[in-house]
């Protein structure tokens, strides 16, 4: 059973990793491979797809532990770094993605959507999460709130979210970019 | 390499670095920052603390029990390359306080010391019958092997020099141990670089496997605090010989 992120000991784990203790990947595994596997299958929606990339993202902590610097973040923090950036990447380059003119997007009319975007129902249970980004979170109103989630959790482009919400690809990129400078300021 | 000082990061580059943790970047522009990450300090902090901040938001994907064969599949993988004892990249633990580096490996176990304590038993050394327990000491910044512990009885260990050490003038290298459950590490002694030591344990519990034991430099005639002041210089679990 997996105890609780607050009390394994991560940077330990990844040391051992980097002296060559296969038994600290394993420990590392059974503790966070659940929780892995979670974030990788909500980004490439593909079950045999997300555990090739939990497999990948295994090794490559097994061979680059060596690499990770306490001083610059936290081990649970590089862990999930490695391993997002492998889901995002394959879900990227799979991506045919069309670049839609922003300016063509934005003449979408979106000021009669405002109201309904304000009205927007949140996507998340996003009050679960941890720490200070839930009170930073709160402070967004709900639909910039969804596009962050979208991005973050689903790995969803900036078109995907558009579609998704029904919103002008130009709207969308200006939101993200307010409330990623929003939720800086506010956790800063 | 430039310096990043914290505040100087300009807001473009906190920017860019929150789209690139985000997932929102195209693939091409993934590909660039990840080429700038090499290079450019700002970056990479900006990364790097975007990173710690969104970290939170992992926690709304449901967890998902992989199969039993991916372990399997990762095991074979991991037992497909050849592993380097040395590790790649910068001794990144050099300069962390005793504390720290005893908390941690306390914690992570010392597979070094196990591996080399294999290769050395089946090569170096031919351990008489009784030896029990056996310990490579190695530096914490390279992991070159500096000396070996044997016990050849619960209550007696010897240690024994399998390379030079330089030691300032002014200072002196004191043996210390620690197993598991102890709340501080206890001195054996001061030890002569390039000399063997023989230490009687009967004031000590018995050994146990990953009982640490760690060599530091202190002021001459030892730590005056009876607890390790200086540098790491040797470090090291015991494990048990067949």
């Amino acid at each position: 059973m997996p105890t609780s992120p607050v009390d394994f000991d991560y940077e330990a784990a990844l040391l051992a990793c980097a002296a060559g203790e296969p038994a600290a990947l394993q420990q590392l595994y059974e503790q966070e491979g659940a929780r892995l596997l979670g974030v990788v299958m909500r980004i490439v929606r593909d079950r045999a797809l997300a555990e090739d990339i939990v497999h990948d993202a295994c090794v490559s902590i097994w061979t680059r532990a060596a690499s990770f610097n306490p001083a610059l973040g936290s081990a649970r923090g590089w862990i999930y770094s490695v391993t997002r950036n492998l889901a995002l990447n394959a879900v990227r380059d799979a991506s045919r993605e069309i670049t839609v003119d922003d300016d063509t997007a934005t003449v979408l009319d979106a000021r009669a959507s405002l109201e309904a975007w304000q009205d927007m129902a949140d996507a998340f249970a996003w009050q679960a999460s941890a720490g200070r980004i839930g009170t930073c979170l709160e402070r967004l109103e709900p639909v910039r709130r969804n596009c962050i989630l979208h991005a973050y959790v689903d790995g969803l482009s900036h078109s995907e979210i558009a579609r998704r919400l029904e919103a002008p690809l130009g709207t969308v990129k200006a939101w993200i970019k307010r409330s990623l400078a929003a939720l800086r300021e506010c956790l800063s | 390499m430039s310096p990043a000082p914290r505040g100087a990061i300009p807001p473009e580059i906190h920017e860019l670095a929150g789209e690139y943790v985000l997932g929102t970047l195209p693939a091409a522009a993934r590909r660039e920052v990840e080429a700038r990450l090499e290079n450019e300090a700002a970056l990479r902090a900006a990364v790097l603390a975007w990173e710690e901040r969104l970290l939170p938001l992992a926690g709304l994907a449901e967890p998902l029990s992989p199969s039993p064969r991916l372990w399997q599949r990762i095991e074979r993988s991991l037992n497909a390359r050849p592993r380097a004892i040395t590790p790649r990249g910068s001794a990144w633990w050099r300069g962390w306080s005793s504390l720290r580096l005893w908390r941690s490996l306390a914690a992570g176990g010392f597979a070094t010391a196990a591996i080399l304590a294999a290769v050395l038993t089946g090569r170096l050394i031919d351990p008489p019958p009784a030896t029990r327990f056996m310990v490579v000491l190695v530096a914490p910044d390279d992991r070159a092997p500096g000396w070996v512990v044997q016990a050849s009885s619960p209550q007696r260990v010897e240690l024994i020099p399998l390379a030079t050490v330089e030691v300032p003038a002014d200072k002196t290298l004191q043996f210390w141990t620690k197993a598991d459950d102890w709340k501080g590490p206890v001195s054996l002694g001061l030890v002569t670089p390039g000399r063997s030591l023989s230490v009687p344990l009967d004031a000590l519990p018995a050994l146990q496997p990953n009982q640490l034991f760690e060599l530091t430099l202190e002021p001459r005639g030892g730590s005056p605090i009876g607890k390790p002041t200086g540098p790491v210089r040797f470090i090291g679990r015991a494990v048990k010989v067949m």
